[in-house]
Parts: structure tokens; C-alpha cells; sequence
């Protein structure tokens, strides 16, 4: 090392450097530096070589890399001196690289690297899509159980068939052939996790949209909610409220302080005397505009609800697909009541089929998957909490009620969609499974007066928000500790806090 | 079964307490032979090395029985003058991936002083004008290297963080998951490079946090052990990976804590201290902080609180006034 450190310093960049570089290189191929020499050599001496030593050159160093990747086929480094050798000379081989990676994925067809070399190989030789769809076929069919192959498949997919005219991210039939493909490896092995995932991947890939979903409009206070997180720009430019016909003029400030965000505040006070004809426009992606009016609530407190939809919006084809493929987890679940996949899936099913309808099923099926599957325990009680409040939201947003209380039998553990609630004045999340880490997203009840979080699982009420309470009730949490319960209420004064 | 063909099972005589004495003992005396050839093979990642060892040292309360004032002097002279960047060890070439623990090291030291700053930031904002290193080397752990030593700077408007961002989103994958590149499969270490750039941009909304999450928590595998991919064996560093990622995505009690700490209490080794990738294998510094960081996240009081998204102890990041993103649920 020290002799090759010296020779770089006096810029004796000549084979005899590459020689020594070399020989530490196939001992050990992770010492970045001496890739680095290599390559000065490379771009010092090939000035003064014919086209025929370059080309030997290069050859050389392939076949060392090659050497190297032998000895630890995860290195970084090797992989790289490749691909800057193939980029740098002048004569690639791009066939040679693909046939070397062909070669590599049968020794291991998981090594990310080869993956990865693979797809810089593609981008640089361009071969037809369709073969590489067509090789990751052939590596499924050879064994089901390769995600990597699942993973490049699903890069594919979606740029050989977008559903350009429909919106959907792929063509209804290719989406019909994946399914079948999916569930039918899945049913091979079905303890093997790999085609759950893709299969999981074609069930969510739908269309989504971005929705106002409330606005509220107080003498204090303007909000209105998006289905998704938006950014500024985007409020600005698709958004507007009008009183009385005016427009609203005035800054755009995000609920948690971050550039995108699903609940915006509109910093200007309004007065709201008498009955006032309020109303939120925005465009949705389609570039239609969406007018929604707001409704007195109360004195001073005006409120408008926007359409709220929780449903995936398949193709009929798709669904009919997925309703036969339903028909036949039922019967793989008669036969193994205790697989954790196929009861998964089966709820997945049911809940894309028709989350509505099959709504009881489902949520008696992910208790029994919190019990089969105990170590996601926590996951699927957080599902649970999540398509109950996804069951609920609509039933509330056709009350013209303030007040937030979460009516189903199974207690919730997180706080999804709060967004949709931010303009409620009482929230009543008394008697849930809640943890103190739910308690930061509580600053999206910006219209919140009294909150009710009596017997929860609050063990601190670290990460508390600042938000304009009058009533907090906080009783029933055993796990707050007494002095940090009496800090807390010496912070918070003007909050009545039981 | 094929479900637990890729894990491993945990005999009755695995190390069942945390042995916090014999992992500062093994830590306080590695790497002290430096003729070791062991010492000498490791040359190329010294600088990060020293990050493992001293942040677990610090997690332990231990960093007193490091010779701080020799690593200072280590660091300064491994700061190349022209780039600004940072090498492994004297005589290397610098890097990203070393300048991160260089700084990582000196804020835990509070010494930044120590080198030229301007230097280091010169170094990472060059690397985003030319897309990559020197070489043309694309990673996102180099994204996730550049964010992060700029804000322990406290200079991350040096670079385009948005264009960070995007580059960062054009590797998002199927699953939710990230890879090295755009285009790569999902991997729990990169995963963490990936959620980590965006903790720090403050851009974690743009996850699929859901989908993200029940990915990673799938790595847990009957022994309670984590892998980095499916179907693939377990490894103690990914009890850093992933669950340094859940917990930034507020999703930590999607797995099972105690079945976890089961399995990172038995890739300790009773004998010569320190953790190793799986049970009764050879430890090294680099599971050893790993394990020690997960158990911290996991909630054991008997080591100081590390932060999910630095890998350093929550004290310091206090000390620097950084808030990086967490999100809600």
C-alpha cells in the first residue's frame, strides 16, 4: 500500500500501478481508492496507446472486475469499475454484459447488484421491453419464489401496458393476467411470501384523486381538508372561498408546518355576522372546478363537506376477476383455516371487493389474524382501526353534527383520515386503545373546543399539540406519571383539564 | 414448511440479559493491536469504524474509554484540502460515506470546529451538481449521507432539497419500499437511507407509509429476528434498518418488541462481548452498535435514547436543535 500511495503522489500513473492496484484488488475488492487509481491510469495512459492495447486493456480490467465479483459478488465497488470501463471504451460489448448477467442471475437470482447491473446494461443496449417482461416470466416459472423477478415485473408492467385512456396505472387485461398469474403462485407455495406482495400490489393499484374533503370557516379561523397531502402551490393556485361572492385573500399556512399537507389554514379574520352565503371551490385533476357550500352549523361557524370515497374503483373485468379468485381462497381456507396468507387475502378480497357490504367479515377476520399472525398484532389492529373509521366517515358526513365519537365495538389504536373531522368542536375518543405516539396528529382538530381522551393507554403526554382547547379530558390514563400531569396543567392553563 | 426455511432458531443457551460491561470492554480494546490483520484489512472503512464504536460507546454511557483527542486529530488529518471532503484513513480517497462519520463522530464530540466546514460543504454540494461521485457513482445512500452531514451542519440549503427529494421518490418501488437507484428492488437498508433523507427534508407525507410498513414489519421472522428482503435470513442489523424506519413512520408496534429483543439479545456473545449478525457467529463493532441502537428503540432504559433517523444519541441531535420528521398516525 505504501508503495502504491507513494507512486501516486510522484504521478507515476503507469502499469506498474495498475499491476500493484491490481493484486490488492483481487485480495480485497472494497478499497474504493484503489479503483479510483485505476481509473486516473486509465485516462493518463490512454492518450498514448493504440486502439487495439486499449481494447486488450479494457479487457483486462473486465476480466479482473469479473475476478473480483467471483470472490464477493456484492461489491460495490467491482460493479461500478464495470459499468465506468463500458461506459468509457469505446467498443462495449452490451450482448457479452447481458449474457454475463444472465449467467450470474442463475447462480443467484436474488443478488440485487446483478439486478441492478442489469438494468444499466438495458438502458445502455436498449433490447425490446417485451424480452425483459418475457425474462422475468421465465425466472417466475422456473421459481415463484423470486421477488426480485416480481419487482423488475411489476417496473415493466407498468411502462409496456398504462392504461393511458382510463387513468388506471395498467391495461384492465394485462391486470386480469397478473392476478392470475399471482394467485396461481401464490396457491403453489403458499407459505412463501413473495407473490403476496405483488399480488397485494395489483389489489391497491387504482385510481386515486385528490379531493377537498372539508372546510371550515369560524371568525378565528378558515380550514379546509384534502384527502391527501397537498402543497402549498397546489392550494394556492386550486383553491378558493368565497363570502358572499368575494374571494378570500390571504396566506396559506400548513396545519403541522410542512410543505404538503392535508389540512391548510387560511390566515385572515372574517366577520360572520347574520347568515352569510359562504362556499369552497377547487379544481380537481381533471380540471373541473368543484364548488362546495357551506352550511351554518351555529352562530359564527359555517361548515361544507366534500364526496368522500374510500373505495377502489376496479374495472368490471378486474372485479369479476376478483370475485372468482375470492371463490377460490374460500376454498384453499377450508382446507387450511389456519394460513395466515390465504385468510389475509381473502380479507383483502373482500374488503377491494365491496368494503361496505363485506365490512363485518373483514374485521372478524383480522381479529382472528391478530391472534394466528400475533407477532403483527399491532398492524392489524391499526387496519382495523382504519376501515372503521373508513365505514363511519360517510354515515358522519351526513349528520350536520360538530361532535366526533367513534361508535364501532372494536377500539380503536390510531387516528386515521383525522383530517376529515378538523372542523368538529367536540371529539369524544373516550374508551379506545390509544398510545401517547397518536397524540402529534391531534393538531389537525384545529376547531377542536373539548376533547375527551378518558381511559386510553396514554402513558405521556409528550408530543401534546398546541391547539385552542377549552375542555381536555385525559382521566383514565394510568400510565401518566403524576408530575408530568402536573406540569402539563400548569402549561396549559386556560384549558380545563379533568 | 418453506416459511421457515430462511430463518434460524435460537437454542436454549443463547445470552437471554443485555451484557452492557462486556460490550464496552470488547469495543474499548478493539482495534488496539494495529498490526492486526484484521486492523489492516479494515483500512478502507476506518472513519466509519470509528463512528460504530463510539456511538455505541456514547448509547452505553462509555465514551470516556475512547482516546477522543487522538480520533479528533485522526479526523483532521484525513480532510482532504482541495475537495473538502473526508477519507477512511489517511492516504484514501475521500468520500461521502466517510465524511458522514467524520461529522456524525465530532458532533457527538461537540467539536466541529475541528475541521474546515466550508470544506465538507463544498465536497457534498459538488457531488449534487455532478450527479453522483467523482466516478459517477449514483446511490441513495449518498443522498442520504449528503443530507444528513449537511443538516448536522446546519447547512442544508447548500443543495437543492427538492431535487434531492425527487431523485430520492424516483426510487420508490411497488411495495412502498426503496432501493439504491431508481429502479432497484426494495431493501431495508436503503429503506432506511430513503425514509431518513426524507425525515430530514421533511417530506415523509410523500411515503406510502401503510404499505411501506407492513412490508417491513413482514421481515420479522418466527425467531423474532428481522431480514432486509423477503425470503431472506435474518440479520441483527436489521433490527436497526427496520425498525429505524418504522419508528420514523410512527410504526413501531407493528412488530413484536419482545420476540425481537430476544433475537438481539442472543447475537450477543457471552464470551468476547459484542454482537454478531446471527446468533454464535463472530462479532464485530458494526452489529455491535446496531444492536445496541435497536434495543434503545425498542425502549430499554438501561441505554441512552438513539434517534431513529441519525443513528446518534437523541441528546446530541437535541444539542444541535434538529427535529427531524416523524410522522403521524
Amino acid at each position: 500500500m505504501l508503495k502504491i500511495q507513494y507512486k501516486r503522489k510522484e504521478n507515476e500513473l503507469d502499469t506498474e500501478l495498475l499491476e500493484l492496484t491490481g493484486k490488492v484488488l483481487m485480495s480485497n475488492p472494497d478499497i474504493n481508492t484503489l479503483w479510483n487509481i485505476r481509473r486516473e491510469i486509465f485516462l493518463h495512459i490512454r492518450k498514448d496507446y493504440s486502439e487495439e492495447d486499449l481494447t486488450k486493456m479494457y479487457d483486462d480490467e473486465l476480466s479482473i472486475t469479473q475476478y473480483c465479483l467471483k470472490k464477493n459478488p456484492k461489491s460495490y465497488c467491482a460493479w461500478h469499475q464495470r459499468m465506468w470501463v463500458l461506459t468509457t471504451r469505446s467498443d462495449p460489448d452490451w450482448k457479452n454484459e447481458l449474457d454475463l448477467c444472465n449467467t450470474y442471475l442463475k447462480l443467484d437470482e436474488r443478488n440485487f447488484h446483478t439486478w441492478n447491473y442489469r438494468r444499466f446494461v438495458v438502458s445502455q443496449c436498449k433490447p425490446p421491453l417485451q424480452d425483459e417482461f418475457d425474462y422475468t416470466t421465465e425466472k417466475l416459472l422456473d421459481n415463484f419464489s423470486n421477488y426480485s423477478a416480481w419487482h423488475y415485473r411489476s417496473k415493466m408492467l407498468l411502462q409496456l401496458y398504462p392504461d393511458v385512456e382510463g387513468g388506471r396505472p395498467i391495461q384492465d387485461i394485462h391486470h386480469k393476467h397478473e392476478l392470475k398469474m399471482v394467485i396461481n403462485a401464490a396457491f403453489t407455495d403458499p407459505d412463501d411470501t413473495s407473490a403476496w406482495f405483488y399480488q397485494r400490489w395489483l389489489l391497491g393499484a387504482v385510481k386515486t384523486s385528490i379531493n377537498l374533503v372539508a372546510c371550515a370557516v369560524s371568525e378565528s379561523k378558515i380550514t379546509v381538508a384534502f384527502s391527501k397531502p397537498v402543497s402549498l402551490g397546489y392550494v394556492q393556485s386550486s383553491t378558493q372561498i368565497f363570502i358572499n361572492n368575494n374571494v378570500l385573500n390571504g396566506e396559506w399556512i400548513s396545519c403541522c408546518g410542512y410543505q404538503y399537507d392535508s389540512l391548510w389554514i387560511l390566515k385572515q379574520k372574517v366577520d360572520l355576522m347574520g347568515d352569510m352565503d359562504i362556499k369552497a371551490e377547487y379544481e380537481d385533476e381533471n380540471k373541473e372546478r368543484i364548488v362546495i357550500k357551506c352550511m351554518k352549523y351555529k352562530e359564527k361557524m359555517y361548515i361544507g363537506k366534500g364526496k368522500i370515497s374510500f373505495e377502489n374503483k376496479y374495472s368490471q373485468p378486474v372485479v369479476e376477476e376478483l370475485n372468482d379468485q375470492l371463490k377460490s381462497c374460500r376454498q384453499l381456507l377450508a382446507l387450511e383455516p389456519d394460513n395466515k396468507w390465504t385468510l389475509l387475502t381473502t380479507t383483502v378480497f373482500l374488503h377491494c371487493i365491496d368494503a361496505k357490504l363485506n365490512h363485518k367479515e373483514t374485521i372478524n377476520n383480522l381479529e382472528i389474524l391478530k391472534k394466528l399472525d400475533h407477532q403483527r398484532a399491532g398492524y392489524y389492529s391499526d387496519l382495523i382501526s382504519k376501515w372503521c373509521i373508513e365505514e363511519q366517515l360517510p354515515i358522519d358526513y351526513c349528520l350536520n353534527s360538530m361532535v366526533f365519537k367513534v361508535k364501532t365495538s372494536d377500539k380503536i389504536t390510531c387516528l386515521p383520515h383525522l383530517q376529515y373531522y378538523s372542523f368538529c368542536e367536540e371529539v369524544d375518543l373516550s374508551d379506545q386503545n390509544l398510545c401517547s405516539n397518536v397524540l402529534p396528529s391531534l393538531i389537525l382538530l384545529q376547531h377542536c373546543k373539548i376533547l375527551i381522551l378518558r381511559n386510553n393507554k396514554l402513558v405521556t403526554l409528550k408530543g401534546f399539540p398546541n391547539i385552542d382547547l377549552e375542555k381536555l379530558d385525559i382521566q383514565g390514563n394510568d400510565g401518566i406519571n403524576v408530575e408530568e400531569l402536573k406540569q402539563f396543567k400548569q402549561d396549559h392553563k386556560f384549558v380545563t383539564i379533568f | 414448511m418453506a416459511f421457515t426455511k430462511n430463518d434460524v432458531k435460537l437454542s436454549g443457551d443463547v445470552p437471554k440479559t443485555l451484557l452492557l460491561q462486556k460490550h464496552s470492554d470488547y469495543l474499548a480494546s478493539y482495534g488496539l493491536n494495529k498490526d492486526d490483520f484484521e486492523y489492516c484489512m479494515t483500512e478502507h472503512l476506518r472513519m466509519s469504524g470509528i463512528y460504530w464504536t463510539l456511538t455505541a460507546m456514547e448509547l452505553m454511557n462509555q465514551s470516556s474509554r475512547m482516546p477522543k483527542e487522538e480520533i479528533i486529530e485522526f479526523i483532521t488529518s484525513c480532510q482532504d484540502n482541495e475537495s473538502g471532503g473526508i477519507s477512511a484513513s489517511i492516504g484514501h480517497d475521500p468520500h461521502i460515506l466517510y465524511t458522514l462519520s467524520a461529522v456524525q463522530v465530532l458532533a457527538m464530540y461537540d467539536r466541529l470546529d475541528a475541521i474546515d466546514i466550508e470544506g465538507v460543504v463544498r465536497f457534498v454540494t459538488s457531488m449534487q451538481q455532478e450527479d453522483g461521485d467523482k466516478w459517477g457513482e449514483v446511490d441513495t445512500r449518498f443522498s442520504f449521507c449528503a443530507v444528513m452531514t449537511l443538516s448536522l451542519l446546519q447547512q442544508l440549503d447548500a443543495i437543492n432539497v427538492t431535487k434531492a427529494v425527487h431523485f430520492v421518490l424516483s426510487c420508490m418501488n411497488f411495495d412502498g419500499g426503496f432501493g439504491s437507484r431508481p429502479g432497484s428492488e426494495s431493501h431495508a437498508g436503503l429503506i432506511y437511507c430513503c425514509v431518513g433523507t426524507l425525515s430530514i427534508c421533511k417530506r415523509m407525507e410523500a411515503l406510502h407509509a401503510d404499505e411501506l410498513a407492513w412490508w417491513l414489519c413482514e421481515r420479522q421472522l418466527p425467531s423474532g429476528g428481522l431480514n432486509g428482503r423477503p425470503e431472506k435470513l435474518p440479520d441483527l442489523c436489521y433490527s436497526w434498518w427496520v425498525m429505524s424506519s418504522l419508528s420514523m413512520l410512527n410504526r413501531i408496534h407493528w412488530v413484536d418488541k419482545d420476540n425481537l429483543e430476544k433475537f438481539i439479545l442472543a447475537c450477543q456473545d457471552a464470551e468476547t462481548g459484542g454482537f454478531s449478525d446471527r446468533p454464535g457467529n463472530i462479532t464485530d463493532p458494526f452489529h455491535t452498535l446496531f444492536g445496541l441502537a435497536g434495543l434503545s428503540l425498542l425502549g430499554n432504559t438501561s441505554i441512552k435514547h438513539v434517534n431513529p433517523t441519525y443513528c446518534m444519541p437523541q441528546e446530541t441531535i437535541d444539542r444541535l436543535k434538529l427535529e427531524p420528521q416523524k410522522l403521524h398516525i
